[in-house]
């Protein structure tokens, strides 16, 4: 409860002070607010409130803490191209916290209502941010995913409805069958798998990361595929993975994968290949929801996902011009900035699921619930595709590495987005090698009260 | 003793990448100290230092590590290796040095890894440095061979990790450790799948006829001093991998793909040998004459023979250390000369005499004339595979008339030749690596025993395993 309410005064307060504060002071109420919620969180006690509408349980403290440390890193990295794109506004800042009060609302409930009151918290925020530079891309992303968010949030809505005409009851694990059940199902997850940006519903992803503010879709890829996947992992195991739900997820963690990774190889705009990436690895997320304890794998997942993608998103911010970047951009990125491209080949090993990095371990542990739960030919066809997850990887980072530059000159990273970076990155090796250092945290019980 | 032994490089590695005129300096004092250390290991017998310590509890995956007679052995021969590596290579850029001791880290901990994901783990680790040595080191054609390189071992590896994490689940271990695992065998149709995928891995990095095509792109596009091909044959560990994981624990499975493996073991042999005669570029010929030799060790493994096994095992660490030296002198030719090509118009016998002594006596260890460290792996996969098949034995092996034709020939070309521009005979330095790599590949030569009598304490139990000959 108490970080709800730190995150809620958080975003409150920089809306306000914005009207007279500087930005620069509105920037560190929102940082100093968001280090309060990630230290705090660990030392928060299980509870649930409100006749069990509010849920904190040691999933919804896992995944809040994943959002919660996305959102630092995208406030942290975020200054320097806000300022260098001529958008040196405190509403990032504040949009920001406010979007992630409404992450922390979506992980912590296992009602349908709140996790719906929460996904509009969590979005209204993002289609303002994916907006926020003043250009025609960024308008489109922002339309974009506000009309398909809208969509989704309807669909999920309708499924809200046909479930409690099923069950009788917005609570998960309520038991229904039936025709009526079965869709209620089907929109329930269909809703979220545009969140989480799972094929068939995901292809509102590169758009809208290619043209958001490089800093705004670190978040996107990162905090909010955090909370998504919070309500999916709830959904799907409060459901039940035995009938409709199981088949449906597993057609679309075998579309996802697939489509993903594959899109991803045709790509020359970095932020646009990670966008495909970051669709290819929801589905191996998806994948831990098979097993039989599915809620370690996802946390740990979502993780080591976060820190690698926002490490890489990062990494581009400081990059980018406000134009996007194609591949020029990055090319000979080492000659530039070696540190940037150290951290970059880094993110980029651990999204390809390579040890001694973090991203192995996520992988690892989703793979094992997959075959726990007997899912063998799902996973042997999601280590196929990982291969030529690997390979579009190596691309980017040939471009970095293996080839000379065509902008000249050095690359400018202010101290604190410095410090930030190399504190995840230090987080990817470091997680790599001692897994166990952190796992107890994300070892929690079911995801379902 | 044992962790130091692990970890020692790549802290070395780390700290060469930041002071980077350190590196040369900071890899010969290391690697001579995992030497001592790994002789040390090889002394005290049995599974040396086995450690247990719980790495992910929870998911059953453990640092598992020890040195029995085949880890302490390879130990040594990478610490040698690395550190001749070291010795042999001037003017390169410290980076890349750095780059080779954080992969040693990783090449140590394949072969001292009791638990399969912990051995994954190192198996990939030393994954990224290769790509990086290639990738920033490497000749025009680098970013082709990077990839190609990558994809296959990863294809290989990941197919790897599905099987590994059957051999768990499908077989009810109750974690990934070795003990457990080999308790808990694996059979039937899911345990012949889990082993064709660990075999598939096993041939890319073997690597075996017809995975090995990454290999001669590697090898031909990496930095010309020949340190990233040091490297790179190091970390030529499917036959060692077979040994170690994939027969033990399917012998089933591996009892009935036998046949076949020994046949493709056998063609790889003689094809590399054959397609080693008619390269013209240094790089390309010792890539197919290791490609040989590999060919060659890994009919010594699958004769599912204790001497065949000691003899693949024999041959795979020995022909790390003369392939290696071979790379590291193609290095210093192209020093010489400026290109890698095997020109017939250089001869150095007359012009550099020392220099060219010390290029045969390499050539002749690949060649495997008795003596030297060639021969004893050679002779003892013989005597493995020919228990297994005759036919299969006499075809690999003229493998080794071929290698007598290719690397002669090479002599030949390169060293007998009119003389041409003068050339720098062997000076300072390189005495050092020159007397050090003659004493190494020599002193195996005649006294085999040192590192073969580990290796069959090691080859005894793969033997029970398999319940066959000796």
């Amino acid at each position: 409860m108490s970080v709800l309410w730190i995150l809620f005064l958080t975003g409150l307060l920089a809306a306000l002070a914005g009207l007279w504060w500087p930005e620069r002071a509105v920037r560190n109420l929102v940082r100093a607010g968001l280090l309060l919620a990630l230290v705090w969180l660990p030392f928060v006690p299980e509870q649930s409130g409100f006749g069990g509408l509010f849920l904190m349980d040691g999933f919804a403290r896992a995944l809040t803490l994943v959002g919660v440390l996305a959102a630092l890193l995208a406030s942290l990295v975020g200054s320097g191209y806000l300022e260098r794109t001529g958008m040196g506004a405190f509403e990032y800042h504040a949009l920001l916290a406010f979007s992630t009060f409404g992450l922390a609302v979506m992980a912590s409930s296992a009602n349908l209502v709140v996790i719906l009151v929460g996904l509009e918290l969590l979005s209204l925020p993002l289609y303002a941010l994916a907006a926020l530079r003043y250009d025609p891309a960024s308008e489109e992303a922002g339309l974009k995913y506000f009309l398909l968010g809208a969509v989704a949030a309807a669909v999920f809505f309708y499924g809200l409805v046909l479930h409690f005409g099923a069950t009788g009851s917005f609570a998960l694990g309520a038991v229904g069958k039936g025709p009526l059940f079965a869709v209620a199902v089907a929109l329930l997850l269909a809703g979220l798998f545009f969140k989480a940006a799972l094929t068939p519903f995901s292809w509102w992803a590169p758009d809208v990361y290619q043209g958001a503010p490089t800093p705004v879709t670190l978040f996107m890829a990162t905090g909010v595929k955090a909370a998504a996947f919070a309500a999916l992992a709830r959904v799907a195991v409060g459901v039940g993975m035995g009938g409709i739900g199981g088949a449906f997820l597993a057609l679309a963690v075998l579309l996802t994968v697939f489509f993903g990774n594959l899109a991803a190889l045709a790509q020359g705009e970095a932020k646009r290949l990670l966008a495909y990436s970051s669709v290819a690895h929801a589905g191996y997320i998806a994948l831990a929801l098979f097993g039989p304890d599915p809620a370690p794998a996802v946390g740990y997942y979502l993780l080591a996902y976060a820190l690698s993608t926002g490490l890489a998103f990062a990494v581009l911010a400081q990059v980018d011009g406000g134009r996007g970047v194609p591949f020029g951009e990055v090319r000979g990125l080492v000659r530039r900035s070696p540190m940037l491209a150290g951290m970059l080949l880094l993110a980029l090993f651990s999204l390809a699921g390579l040890p001694p990095l973090v991203g192995f371990w996520g992988k690892y542990l989703a793979f094992v619930q997959a075959a726990r739960g007997g899912q063998y030919g799902l996973l042997a066809f999601a280590l196929l595709t990982a291969v030529v997850a690997a390979y579009y990887y190596l691309r980017l980072l040939a471009q970095a590495f293996f080839l000379e530059p065509e902008a000249k000159g050095g690359l400018e990273v202010r101290p604190l987005a410095a410090l930030a970076l190399g504190l995840v990155a230090f987080l990817v090796v470091a997680l790599g090698v001692f897994p166990g250092a952190v796992y107890g945290f994300f070892n929690v019980g079911g995801v379902v009260p | 003793m044992i962790h130091a032994l692990l970890f020692l490089p790549a802290l070395a590695g780390v700290l060469a990448l930041l002071v980077p005129a350190w590196a040369r300096l900071l890899g010969l004092v290391t690697t001579a100290v995992t030497a001592v250390l790994a002789f040390l290991l090889l002394q005290a017998g049995g599974v040396a230092g086995y450690t247990e310590l719980p790495l992910l509890k929870e998911a059953g995956v453990y640092y598992a590590v020890g040195a029995d007679g085949v880890g302490a052995v390879f130990a040594l021969a990478i610490s040698a290796s690395v550190f001749l590596a070291f010795l042999a290579v001037r003017e390169v850029p410290g980076r890349m040095l750095a780059l080779g001791l954080l992969m040693t880290t990783g090449l140590l901990g394949i072969f001292l890894s009791y638990d399969l994901v912990l051995f994954y783990f190192f198996f990939e680790a030393a994954l990224i440095p290769s790509l990086l040595l290639l990738g920033l080191y490497g000749g025009a054609g680098r970013v082709p061979a990077l990839v190609k390189f990558a994809l296959f071992t990863l294809v290989g590896s990941f197919l790897m990790l599905a099987g590994i994490l059957a051999a768990r689940y499908l077989g009810g271990a109750e974690s990934f450790l070795m003990r457990d695992l080999l308790a808990h065998r694996l059979g039937g149709t899911a345990g012949v799948l889990a082993f064709w995928a660990f075999a598939l891995a096993f041939a890319v990095k073997a690597p075996l006829f017809p995975l090995h095509v990454w290999m001669p792109d590697f090898h031909a596009q990496n930095h010309p001093s020949g340190f990233a091909d040091v490297m790179g044959t190091l970390y030529k560990v499917g036959v060692f991998g077979f040994f170690r994981f994939a027969i033990p624990l399917f012998p089933e499975a591996f009892r009935a793909a036998q046949p076949y493996l020994l046949a493709l073991a056998a063609i790889t042999a003689l094809g590399a040998a054959w397609i080693a005669y008619a390269q013209k570029d240094w790089k390309r010929l010792l890539a197919y004459g290791a490609l040989s030799h590999m060919g060659v060790a890994a009919l010594g493994v699958f004769s599912g023979t204790q001497v065949g096994a000691v003899g693949g095992l024999f041959l795979l660490a020995a022909s790390a250390l003369y392939t290696g030296g071979l790379f590291l002198y193609a290095g210093w030719m192209h020093r010489r000369f400026g290109s890698l090509e095997l020109a017939p118009t250089h001869g150095l016998a007359k012009a550099a005499p020392a220099l060219a002594a010390l290029g045969l006596f390499l050539f002749l260890a690949m060649v495997g004339l008795p003596g030297l460290a060639g021969f004893p792996g050679e002779f003892l996969s013989a005597l493995g595979a020919w228990q297994a098949s005759p036919f299969w034995t006499l075809f690999g092996f003229s493998a080794v008339i071929a290698a007598a034709a290719y690397a002669l020939t090479a002599y030949q070309r390169l060293f007998h030749g009119p003389p041409g521009k003068a050339v720098a005979d062997l000076a300072g330095g390189e005495w050092a690596f020159a007397t050090l790599a003659v004493l190494v590949v020599g002193f195996l030569g005649v006294y085999p025993k040192f590192f073969s009598a580990p290796l069959a304490e090691a080859a005894r139990a793969f033997v029970a395993v398999l319940g066959g000959g000796q």
